[in-house]
């Protein structure tokens, strides 16, 4: 019984969907990471239009006070098991934009996420090597970050 | 018909497991060679030259939580996904599959094969019409009215360029029909072998008629809400119309499972597999059309030479073949 | 321009001067004159308002209303200021929004941000803030960011609120009965990017388009004023990491100009060839996400795949492939060790374009479903061009003769040949071809600017290890700039303000062209069908990084 489990901890580590969610500038080198010359779909990756069908959300930069109820409510959406990836340095502090007070700083605090990518934003092989640390988090079958914590756990949205 | 056998056809061939190997292929044989058009590898690391992905990720779908959206109707929400694989591989016995099962002929040998082709492809797309209303989405409903408005004007060139090969071999019945194509009733064949072509990437909701489901109009059309199970149950009723539709436009226009040197299910195979290929090239290099002009092209386009593809082969059939 | 400085002249002037070659420079007594003036010019033939720029001069309690006036196709320009009373109450002045449309969304970003309210404007309401900041004018000096700033989560549940409410107003307005509804298009929409268009649809037909913007609003003009003069660099920057470089030779050229430094020639050449190779960063991803919008992927990954060679070439010079910081006021901020193995990388980056070329005009350019779809669909005409302010490959796409970098050469634009990219019809297909004859001017352009750089080095008046960069003063003097470039979505302007001694700018405005491009969405797509919102919204190549800055 043990070992079935483990499969399927497995395949879900072997097939991670993300939902496409863009709220800052780092979708762009995500575009590339999806490109030719790094082709992230070689792992398995791919994205999918609705949240309903994604494993992973990408917190892809800088979120803004005005997109930070959306982006809550996108990973509401999400089936079970689902984990939280941040990439750049604006998700985890507001990077750049750390004194504008229109840029959400403790995003981190709000919506744990399960690995960070820093950069400013991240090359595609460092969005891509922190993809594949997840998926060892996913074969040892570690519930994600943000479902025992989070400040989004007490928000509306 | 014992029962042994009986139990063979529902659960291995050309039932539940040859219908799940064949989701497994063709999904990864879609996504391989679009990639290579794209310029990229596509699954790559996952088995042998990524031959695995589409296993991990239909279990993966199949352990995930089946979320009901709750202002969803929750019966229809989560009965349909149920009915539509089973409508859809019902048309599975009449298709003659290969000359191993029944003496070549399909499982169920009737005189009206074509006719009961053509009405259970027919019905799947009306499933997916209430799964869209069943969730309850804007956008799921948008995906529904475009599917019925598709499949409306799509069966019309669909049913009539299925008709040419029965018009032309005065039969109804798929093994008859298949083996008395030659090269020459071929070659007639051709414009409608076409015009069935063209219909049944309608059909099938692929590009450039992939409407119903565009993401970049309406999300995901009516499988917006679906997720986990019930999502790779779709997506299994969606690959099984596929393989029903594209092996009968093998068996009524390119021979079925007849070939060079031998008759084997591996022909068949190969022709399907040929015509998914063309499928995926015209997905790789054509864009979507809008929902007005491709009515537009169904109606006053495909429709009016499905009708002159008929003349043609009463035509053929007189003065050709000299019946 | 004379016709211009004599109606000025009619008016109750503080002064009127000339300002660059392109420019009338004037300055208003009384802020009653405005429309009056605004009218005047119209006739004229300066039919055409590039943006809105208000300056905060705390301590002469004053507001300072810049008003940036463009005749677009007899390239003159008048910068017309007006100075208003500061307190709330009398802080208003009459809109020319019922003059010149163009004016609109840049009165209402006016408004929000600085309070200043414009009389007679169709629709005066708080645009781009978010609802925290309603009522509050953050870009005033006065604003206390940081006291703002403590009670994030009660702000953040105030946005919320407002979600909730609109969609209770839009079950309530709309019901349940017949076929009407409002769909947001975004901001999670798979096309989208962080901009909702709320969609008021009839079935499948549009009937209004109320796009929603400030998804990503940085506060970036803002954010400028805290930091120095060359951390000013990582804030303009950031407004679209598309086309990187160019908003930082923006920036450079006012900051040189309050300071009166001239660069050096190679530093001129070098900018020409960082400045396109953004463009063609940029316009690669445009192409590709043209075709995108009409479910094709292949095409757009087609172009990320030539695009990564681009991106190589920004990479070799300043060591980041999209943030490349590479640009600053002085000149360019790295030397060129080895210039021979930097070009060697850009040629071929334009000859894995040139192989691909011939494929792509004849499955793309040529494609006829394309065609189907794209041909006849959303014109603009020279008058919406002048109307709306339509800029860069937009406008061009109408048959507009716009480009800044000849109407008012910056960089070694003038020493360069180039001439107008035009199309004539307007419409989605010609947008989709413009950018790509544009591809093609930009890789011409480099070549040129290559080959002049090799031989001022070969004739010994270039040293690409010493050149690139002139000392700048530390401290700014007091002063006014306006800047433009021709970025790849269209023009960019900047207004610089700094104070004596000043180590950080006052007051920067930065003018983005998406921001015209978005206010025309409604007029493009009204009557179109669901499946047009894409396509059409993606012929527009609208960025909302510099939608919202």
């Amino acid at each position: 019984m043990l070992k079935v489990l483990d499969f399927f901890n497995y395949a879900r580590s072997k097939s991670p969907w993300i939902v496409h969610f863009c709220s800052g500038c780092c979708s762009l080198e995500m575009l590339a990471a999806m490109g030719p010359r790094y082709d992230w779909e070689r792992y398995g990756y791919i994205m999918t239009p609705t949240p309903r069908q994604a494993d992973i959300m990408f917190i892809t930069g800088l979120v803004s006070k005005k997109i930070l109820p959306a982006l809550l409510r996108t990973y509401e959406q999400m089936p079970e098991p689902r984990y939280v990836m941040a990439i750049g340095a604006c998700a985890y502090d507001g990077g750049p934009y750390n004194d504008s007070a229109s840029v959400i700083k403790n995003m981190t605090e709000i919506l744990p996420a399960d690995v960070f990518v820093a950069g400013c934003p991240p090359r595609p092989e460092a969005i891509i090597a922190g993809l594949e640390e997840l998926k060892e988090k996913i074969k040892r079958g570690e519930p994600s970050a943000s479902s025992q914590g989070g400040l989004w756990k007490q928000m509306k949205f | 018909m014992s029962v042994g056998a009986m139990l063979f056809y529902i659960l291995v061939f050309p039932g539940l497991l040859f219908l799940l190997a064949w989701m497994f292929f063709v999904f990864y044989f879609a996504r391989k060679v679009l990639a290579y058009m794209h310029k990229r590898v596509g699954p790559h690391f996952n088995g042998p030259a990524g031959t695995l992905q589409t296993v991990f990720d239909v279990f993966k779908l199949l352990t995930k939580e089946s979320i009901t959206p709750k202002s969803a109707d929750p019966y229809l929400f989560n009965i349909i996904p149920i009915l539509a694989p089973l409508v859809a591989a019902l048309p599975v016995i009449l298709i003659p599959w290969t000359p191993l099962i029944n003496n070549g002929h399909g499982i169920l040998d009737t005189e009206y094969g074509v006719l009961g082709l053509v009405v259970l492809i027919g019905v799947e797309p009306f499933l997916l019409f209430l799964t869209g209303f069943g969730s309850n989405n804007k956008y799921s409903f948008l995906g529904g009215m475009r599917i019925l408005a598709q499949m409306v004007s799509m069966e019309v060139p669909f049913f009539l360029a299925a008709l040419s090969p029965a018009l032309l071999f005065g039969t109804m019945n798929l093994y008859e029909i298949q083996s008395q194509n030659t090269w020459l009733t071929a070659l007639i064949l051709l414009p409608g072998a076409v015009i069935f072509i063209i219909a049944m990437l309608g059909i099938l909701e692929q590009p450039p008629f992939n409407i119903p489901d565009a993401e970049q109009e309406i999300v995901y059309g009516f499988y917006t809400e679906y997720s986990g199970t019930n999502y790779v149950l779709l997506k299994f009723a969606e690959f099984t119309e596929m393989l029903v539709v594209l092996s009968a436009a093998t068996v009524l226009f390119f021979g079925g499972y007849r070939g060079l040197f031998f008759d084997s299910f591996w022909w068949l195979f190969l022709k399907v597999a040929m015509l998914a290929a063309v499928m995926v090239a015209i997905r790789a290099s054509n864009p979507r059309l809008r929902l007005d002009q491709m009515l537009k092209f169904c109606w006053s386009w495909l429709t009016p030479l499905a009708i002159l593809n008929l003349v043609w082969i009463i035509f053929a059939k007189i003065y050709i073949l000299g019946a | 321009m004379e016709n211009i400085k004599n109606i000025l002249n009619k008016f109750d002037m503080e002064y009127v001067e000339d300002y660059k070659p392109t420019w009338v420079k004037a300055k208003l007594k009384n802020k009653e004159d405005i429309l009056n003036v605004v009218k005047a010019l119209k006739k004229e033939g300066v039919k055409t308002c590039s943006t809105i720029s208000p300056t905060d001069f705390i301590d002469e309690n004053k507001i300072e209303v810049n008003y940036f006036l463009e005749d677009l196709f007899n390239k003159r320009n008048v910068w017309l200021k007006v100075d208003i009373p500061r307190e709330l109450e009398n802080c208003e002045i009459d809109s020319i929004t019922p003059l010149m449309p163009s004016a609109d969304w840049h009165e209402l970003e006016a408004y929000s941000t600085f309070g200043v309210k414009f009389k007679g404007h169709p629709n005066l309401r708080y645009f781009l803030i978010s609802r925290d900041y309603y009522g509050k004018f953050p870009f005033r000096k006065d604003f206390d960011w940081k006291e703002h700033e403590k009670n994030l989560m009660q702000n953040i549940a105030e946005i919320t609120e407002e979600y909730f409410d609109e969609y209770e107003e839009y079950e309530e307005n709309v019901g349940h009965d017949g076929s009407r509804t409002v769909l947001n298009w975004g901001p999670t929409h798979p096309a989208s990017g962080p901009i909702r268009l709320k969609v008021y649809t009839n079935g499948e037909n549009v009937e209004k388009i109320d796009p929603d913007i400030g998804y990503v609003w940085r506060a970036l003009e803002h954010l400028a004023e805290r930091k120095d003069f060359i951390g000013t660099i990582v804030a303009v920057e950031r407004i679209c990491f598309m086309d990187n470089p160019n908003p930082m030779i923006c920036y450079s050229q006012a900051v040189e100009e309050i300071a009166g430094k001239e660069i050096t020639e190679f530093a001129k050449y070098m900018r020409v060839i960082l400045g396109e190779t953004g463009r063609i960063a940029s316009h690669l991803i445009s192409l590709g996400g043209f075709f995108g919008t009409m479910g094709l992927q292949t095409f757009s990954m087609w172009c990320l795949d030539i695009r990564e060679y681009f991106l190589d070439v920004l990479e070799d010079y300043s060591g980041a492939r999209i943030a490349t910081a590479c640009i600053e006021p002085g000149g360019v901020r790295y030397p060129l060790n080895d210039y021979k193995a930097w070009f060697e990388s850009i040629n071929k980056a334009i000859k894995k374009f040139e192989d691909t070329k011939d494929d792509i005009t004849d499955i793309f350019m040529k494609n006829p479903l394309m065609n189907t779809r794209a041909k006849g669909n959303g014109v603009f005409t020279l008058d919406d061009v002048a109307k709306y302010y339509l800029a860069g490959p937009i406008a061009r796409a109408s048959g507009a003769k716009i480009d800044v970098r000849i109407d008012e050469p910056y960089a070694a634009y003038d020493k360069l040949e180039m001439d107008y990219v035009t199309c004539e019809n307007g419409d989605a297909r010609d947008r989709l071809y413009i950018i790509f004859k544009e591809l093609q001017q930009a890789m011409d352009l480099i070549k040129q600017a290559m080959a002049k750089i090799e031989e001022g080095i070969s004739e010994g008046e270039m040293d690409p290890k010493k050149d690139h960069l002139i000392k700048m003063p530390k401290r700014m003097p007091a002063g006014e700039a306006v800047a433009r470039v021709e970025w790849a979505r269209g023009e960019m302007l900047m207004h610089l303000v700094t104070q004596e001694k000043a180590t950080s700018p006052y007051r920067l405005k930065l003018k983005a062209p998406s921001v015209n491009h978005t206010m025309v969405l409604d007029k493009l797509l009204k009557g179109k069908t669901l499946s047009d919102i894409p396509l059409l919204y993606g012929s527009m190549h609208i960025c909302q990084g510099d939608l919202d800055r």
